[in-house]
């Protein structure tokens, strides 16, 4: 920041807190949103593009919060989604070598054999799209979602790869779009963090919190993961024999003496202080209640496939319904297991990845029902994706044929789907060659996915930045990002 | 920021703003100006950075314009003439297709920057460099009026009154001197005073008065504490962490430096020797293990373990850390921004970024899960020296001994290409051979799978009688493009020699033993003589990626007389397979044969060789640790380095020698091929115009709360300004001459200063006109660093162990936080009463994915990357921290007790934990208030009182500990 910025930032700092303690709510601090709306207020429009009609954005938000599944590993697009007949035709074949020039693989060394598609696929709904047998819960959903069919991505290992789609850089540091959004708009309900993150169990994404970091952003804004077991937010539980009204009791005390201390120093953020004190002591009661499902009916578990009390991502498919249902702004799920190399049972097409269709087919479905149910699905985006694609080759790692089968790590084409808020429902955006290895038309970066979530929520990526190493960071980088139009409702 | 562009229109609500902004206006200006004469670097340069160099700048220089330096932009500029000037001409331009900027890039320039141009260009356009690239010069210290005489002691008080005073602001009185202690206490050693030091300067006072100050400064600069605390801006800064980051993140044992970082600062090892030690002490004449250690500043980068990772790519991200951290830590400009272009504002070219690179290009270290080059530190820093010592005799003994063999091995007479050679494979990889050459040789024809023998068949070299020695020489696919481009290199596993004489059976093989191994180079990462032990995968050859043909030579037990012999049979296992996808396999091989007697009597087991066997055995028995530190490569195999296109590492143009950027001053000359201990004395010298004032401004923003330069991290002409020019090149100065380097000199200085012992009372007034307190007209008070929280914690409970240095250790972290990628990096927490519970924060595992929870919560970086400036926050995550930890419960639990032993009444002892907790006596309501919570908690019949008051002063003790003001400085 340079210096009238500082100040600036300062002085709107300033602002919000008092409209924080009056309205006694608040706890983010200064979102990118309240220093627009405190800036506007009765002087210029930030940009005489930017319509005051929208609250300060620059767009009328058509999504309102976000909910992205995230299946670490990379699950096989061409055993899911993008159906390639030529594929079967080439099943067992020399890879062409128009394939293999100036690529890198991580593990296939040499000239590989194709690999067709090891499910049987067909048309599902009116919009007529190609799912396999792997997901018959979801292929009934297929009229409410939009598949894009040709996402691209320049770094073909797990970690760069993840950070590419949660940061938009391959490196740790930078801030995740669930950083950008809350930093961005804040939250709908003060009582509840306003990113939270869900992990299923299991393996742990390899890169850690940097996927959710909120990198140069303050750290309010970095995402707070939430846990099945134990306590569901870090120390939110009183520490044994201690009871909520003793607890009121000594906050009640700390409050009187901080506020004599304020009297004396008139330090701002004194007062802060006391609000986050008394926040802390609501979310003792909000986030358990939050995240506690035993108290949802039992066709809801039958729906989703859920058991109170474990980890598993059906248990947090519900648990992002009942989060954006409270106002959380940006829920963040990660399931594991999708590396489908081949090179062990867990992790080939034919053992492995079948079994993680059944366990993620359901609970995805019955998100995307049980949104649309609750009036929720017009203003949340739902995004379903992994990190890169899988090739159209087999793997032969170490030269050697694997036991099981696999496919390598493909950063040319592979499968999001988005649904919800703002989305065109029952289309298909982006076509892969006859292997289905690269974009035949319309290739889409990550960094116009980023694009296109930020418009979704009403925010123009080249206008929401932030000054770090003297540069006006943004999500979608430094590179050109296009908003997808063609797919926008 | 986004918000800060728009323009504001003059309205109540934003009325006070455009006051607060007219103070800071008048504080702007450098130097002496006259009135009306534009200065370039406040009013001009800023207006082209904010409107002009994102197209004429050192990205884009659209029209072959750019703004960055006075010739690439003189002929728009007509010096004296603003209306001949054709920049002036664009930039009034009614015409949309003609104005500047154009109208989708941006706003029109207003009246007011319009007639700032125009002024400028008549009184002669003058460029100026941005100031920081200057090199800083003492100013006059400024007379304050003759009424503030007795408030302003030392030369930091004049400038900042007269700043302070300028913007119509009255300085504060100072605090109580108890209050002064205690911020001084936590801001040098991160540590509150205990009682018994309060109880001795409040004496002191009594005693000698003022000069109680300058005593109790000392003795919180010789605690040792203070290394502890002032370690964790600079590991900071260096993105110290005890795991490697990136893929898997595993552990990497790498304390030792951070306890040379605490061991420096206590010292107080000049800042100078301290930067060099940092970035070249392996290159030292004479380095001793503290200078070997140093170094490993630069291991601190990711190590990229992950399957199918390209080793060379996250080589080359590591050195391209090297090199930003270098320049963010020591310089403060963010040099990352040229591995692409040249820099957007400042003038730093894009060649420069890969010319300061190649300082770092040849070291030996490339991303490898073992982090080679480690050097074995002894446990013991009193057993350094004997260590250093052993070393250094162990590789000139070595040194001599290889140099010897190496000439032999060089030497072409030496070596006779085989006859007939056959080469097959013991498993899918296909060879063929070919005989382009003098020298025939095996390629790999294909897939080349893992575990793969090339077994080379061949009848003795002709004119040869017998056999001392072979050579197996591993050769890039490409050598011309392997130089820039390394490729995957081999390591041989084992080496098998048979041979089978004349008319014997087919099968009738007999192996023949290898006694040695030689290197092609005197310190290889791997140990040669691995390639005969069969158990073992590794050996001899370039690990894991090669730039040249590489060799082996295996030295044969006995003379072989050729005699009878009619076939030799050569095995090479090679069967690394790096990261679980690439066969370290060379893709062309070839064998030579010696017989020359040399070979066996360099080789002999005695004399020499014992000698190397003993030192070494001495050596081992020194207890100590590998620790990763950097090694240059041997300069026959050094690496070419060269610019990448867009700073794609795949995309290499010029090669460029190793070469200091030009703008900061000095012979252009004497800049080039440099090596990068000189590097490092350039950065270490006292001319050099950032070094002194970044670290000077490191220690103010650590103290004040924010820097005289607020960005930290930018000291380029896209950084914020300095709100004391002058107090900032007048210590910048100090601290080089009078000071010579001393960090301490420096905080004692600062820390006895008034603007320091100020009171941090905020009148509302204040608060209004300078929220963020940059005129420093009150004390500082800023939120503590998550380290100094919680050892304040354990200090004012009395958990705090003084156990000092050594491994990582593991305090509790609530249940479900460990949840490692990698299984096997355990977190063993200590059991209640073992002090390694109770250790300074600084001793705490770092793992980059898993961050240490509370410093997570307190805004603590995860270490990835090097920064400068931690942002605070103020969240309800830090209270439930602060409320429920295991730690804060357990330090609640200490001090109650503490509380209970030191007195019988609940208002003795409310009275004794508040002293501890903010060093001073509460006042009456403070204890009327902490008493009612007593007694509400005390207050029903209860059968077992003791328990009910125990747990009573729990609470208490719990809420002395969040504190506001236990919080904060």
């Amino acid at each position: 920041m340079n210096h009238e910025q500082h100040y600036r930032a300062e002085w709107l700092r300033l602002q919000t807190r008092r409209q924080f303690l009056s309205r006694s709510a608040a706890g983010l601090g200064t979102t990118w949103l309240a220093g627009q709306l405190a800036a506007s207020e009765g002087s210029e429009p930030v940009d005489p593009g930017d319509s005051p009609a929208n609250g300060g954005l620059h767009f009328p938000a058509k999504a309102k919060r976000v909910i992205f599944l995230h299946m670490i590993g990379a699950p096989s697009q061409l055993e899911l989604f993008d159906y390639k007949p030529e594929l079967v035709r080439f099943d067992g074949k020399e890879c062409p070598q128009e394939y293999l020039e100036g690529q890198r693989f991580a593990f296939i060394q040499g000239t590989p054999q194709m690999l067709g598609p090891q499910f049987p696929f067909k048309q599902h709904g009116e919009s007529g799209a190609w799912v396999s047998d792997r997901l018959p819960h979801f292929s009934k959903l297929v009229d409410k979602v939009c598949f894009i069919k040709t996402m691209q991505t320049d770094q073909f290992n797990h970690g760069p790869a993840q950070l590419m789609v949660h940061c938009g850089q391959p490196r740790i540091g930078y801030p995740s779009a669930g950083s950008w959004v809350t930093w961005g708009l804040g939250t709908e309900n003060e009582d509840l963090p306003g990113f939270i993150v869900l992990l299923s169990g299991g393996r742990q994404p390899r890169v850690g919190n940097a996927l959710w970091g909120g990198g140069f952003l303050p750290s309010v804004y970095q995402g707070v993961q939430c846990r099945s077991k134990g306590d569901p937010v870090l120390n939110v539980s009183n520490p044994n024999g201690v009871s909520r009204d003793v607890r009121r009791k000594a906050i009640d005390a700390l409050a009187d003496l901080n506020q004599m201390n304020h009297q004396e120093f008139g330090d701002p953020e004194t007062l802060t202080r006391i609000a986050q004190y008394e926040l802390a002591f609501k979310m003792q009661m909000t986030v358990p209640e939050a995240m506690d499902i035993s108290d949802e009916p039992k066709t809801i578990h039958e729906e989703y496939g859920t058991e109170p009390g474990k980890e598993s991502f059906a248990n947090n498919c519900l648990l992002a319904r009942r989060l954006v249902e409270r106002g959380v702004r940006f829920v963040q799920l990660f399931d594991w297991g999708w590396d489908s190399h081949g090179s062990q049972e867990s992790e080939s097409l034919n053992a492995g990845f079948k079994r993680k269709c059944e366990a993620a087919d359901r609970p995805m479905a019955a998100l995307l029902t049980d949104l649309e149910r609750r009036g929720l699905l017009e203003d949340t985006l739902v995004v379903w994706g992994g990190e890169f694609g899988r090739t159209s080759m087999a793997e032969n790692r170490g030269g050697i044929a694997t036991r099981f089968v696999g496919r390598d790590h493909n950063p040319n084409a592979f499968t999001f789907w988005m649904a919800g808020a703002g989305v065109k429902p029952g289309m298909s955006y982006g076509e892969t060659d006859p292997m289905g290895y690269m974009p035949a038309e319309n290739p889409v970066q990550l960094r116009d996915f980023h694009a296109t979530l930020q418009h979704l929520l009403g925010i123009d990526h080249h206008k929401m930045t932030a000054p770090f190493q003297g540069l006006n960071q943004k999500l979608t980088g430094v590179k050109p990002a296009r908003v997808i139009e063609e797919i926008l409702a | 920021m986004y918000a800060a562009s728009i323009s504001l229109a003059i309205n109540t609500s934003v009325a006070k703003l455009y006051r607060m902004l007219a103070v800071l206006a008048g504080c702007l200006s450098f130097g002496p100006a006259l009135a009306n004469e534009v200065d370039f670097r406040t009013e001009i340069r800023p207006l082209l950075n904010e409107h002009c160099v994102a197209c004429h700048g050192g990205v884009k220089q659209a029209a072959d314009l750019s703004f960055i330096n006075e010739d690439t932009a003189a002929y728009v500029v007509e010096p004296g003439d603003a209306e001949a000037s054709y920049m002036l001409e664009r930039v009034l331009s009614d015409d949309p297709d003609e104005v500047m900027p154009p109208p989708e890039h941006g706003r029109k320039l207003n009246a007011a920057e319009v007639d700032l141009l125009r002024r400028w260009i008549n009184q002669g356009a003058r460029w100026q460099k941005h100031w920081a690239f200057d090199a800083p010069v003492r100013q006059a210290v400024p007379d304050v009026p003759s009424r503030y005489a007795a408030w302003g002691k030392s030369f930091i008080d004049a400038f900042v009154l007269k700043r302070m005073l300028d913007t119509g602001l009255e300085p504060n009185p100072a605090a109580a001197p108890e209050r002064w202690l205690r911020r001084a206490a936590l801001d040098v050693r991160g540590l509150p005073p205990t009682p018994a030091e309060r109880e001795m300067f409040m004496a002191e006072l009594k005693e000698v008065g003022d000069a109680a100050y300058g005593q109790a400064a000392d003795r919180l600069l010789e605690d040792p504490g203070y290394g502890e605390k002032w370690a964790t801006p600079w590991l900071d800064a260096v993105r110290y962490a005890d795991s490697r980051g990136l893929g898997l993140d595993g552990r990497r044992t790498i304390w030792k430096y951070r306890d040379w970082v605490i061991d420096a600062l206590n010292k107080d090892l000049p800042y100078d020797q301290f930067t060099i030690a940092q970035l070249a002490g392996d290159l030292l004449p004479n380095a001793t293990m503290d200078d070997l250690l140093a170094t490993a500043q630069n291991r601190l980068t990711q190590t990229n373990e992950e399957g199918g990772t390209d080793d060379e790519q996250f080589r080359v991200e590591a050195v391209i850390d090297r090199v930003n951290t270098t320049w963010q830590a020591w310089q403060g400009l963010s040099f990352g921004c040229v591995q692409c272009h040249s820099h957007p504002y400042d003038p730093i070219a894009h060649e420069e970024y890969y010319q300061f690179l190649a300082f770092f290009n040849n070291t030996t270290d490339s991303d490898l899960s073992e982090d080679f080059p480690v050097v074995r530190v002894p446990k013991d820093p009193r057993q350094y020296s004997s260590a250093r010592e052993l070393d250094q005799q162990i590789d000139a003994v070595w040194k001599t001994l290889w140099e010897k063999a190496d000439q032999l091995n060089r030497s072409e007479s030496t070596w006779h290409s085989p006859e007939h050679l056959h080469a097959s494979t013991n498993n899918s990889t296909k060879v063929v051979v070919e005989a382009t050459g003098e020298i025939p040789e095996y390629q790999t024809r294909g897939n080349v799978a893992k575990n793969t023998t090339v077994v080379l068949e061949c009848k003795p070299p002709e004119g040869l009688t017998q056999i001392t020695a072979l050579k197996f020489w591993g050769l890039p696919e490409n050598p011309d493009s392997a130089k820039l481009d390394s490729e995957w290199g081999f390591v041989v596993s084992h080496c098998k020699l048979e041979v089978r004489d004349a008319n014997a059976d087919e099968d009738a093989w007999r192996e023949v033993k290898l006694q040695r191994v030689l290197s092609d180079e005197p310190f290889p990462l791997l140990d040669p003589m691995d390639s005969l032990n069969a158990k073992s995968s590794r050996g001899v050859g370039p690990y894991s990626r090669m730039h040249f043909p590489r060799s082996g030579v295996f030295i044969l037990q006995d003379v072989l007389d050729l005699e009878q012999v009619a076939d030799i049979r050569v095995s090479i296992a090679q069967n690394v397979f790096a990261l679980g996808a690439f066969p370290l396999v060379a893709h062309r091989g070839r064998v030579l044969f010696s017989g020359d007697q040399a070979w066996l009597d360099w080789a002999k087991p005695e004399g020499v060789w014992k000698q190397l066997a003993d030192l070494k055995n001495r050596r081992k028995k020194i207890e100590s640790v590998a620790t990763p530190v950097m090694q240059q490569r041997f300069a026959t195999y050094h690496r070419p380095s060269a610019v990448f296109e867009r700073g794609n590492y795949l995309t290499k143009s010029e090669v460029v020698r190793p070469k200091v950027p030009e703008f900061l001053g000095g012979e252009p000359e004497a800049k080039s091929d440099l090596s990068r201990l000189e590097m490092a004395n350039w950065i270490a010298d006292a001319d050099n115009p950032l070094t002194a004032r970044v670290a000077v401004n490191r220690v103010w923003g650590e103290l004040f709360g924010t820097g005289i330069v607020s960005t930290q991290e930018d000291f380029g002409s896209a950084g914020a300004k300095p709100t004391h020019p002058a107090l900032l090149d007048t210590l910048a100065v100090d601290f080089v001459t009078e000071m010579r380097w001393s960090q301490k000199a420096l905080i004692r200085e600062l820390i006895l200063s008034q603007t320091y012992r100020q009171s941090a009372v905020a009148s509302g007034e204040k608060i209004e006109a300078d929220p963020g307190n940059r005129w420093l007209s009150r004390g500082p008070r800023n939120r503590l660093s998550a380290e100094v929280v919680r050892d304040q914690a354990l200090a004012i409970s009395g958990l705090l162990s003084d156990k000092r240095y050594g491994p990582p250790v593991h305090p509790p972290i609530p249940d479900g936080v460990w949840n490692p990628f990698q299984g096997g990096d355990k977190w063993k927490t200590p059991k209640k009463g073992d002090e390694d519970r109770y250790r300074r924060t600084v001793y705490t595992y770092t793992k980059r994915t898993i961050q240490f929870p509370i410093s997570a919560a307190f805004d603590a970086p995860t270490r990835e990357a090097c920064t400068v400036r931690r942002l605070t926050s103020n969240t309800p995550l830090q209270s439930l921290m602060t409320l429920n930890d295991t730690l804060f419960v357990e330090a609640a639990e200490a001090l109650a007790v503490r509380m209970e032993k030191h007195a019988d009444s609940p208002e003795r002892q409310i009275e004794y934990g508040f002293g501890l907790a903010v060093c001073r006596d509460p006042d009456e309501d403070e204890v009327t208030r902490l008493l009612k919570l007593y007694e509400s908690l005390c207050d029903s019949e209860a059968v077992e009182q003791e328990i009910q008051q125990r747990f009573a002063l729990q609470q208490l003790a719990m809420v002395l500990l969040n504190l506001d003001e236990v919080l904060n400085q």
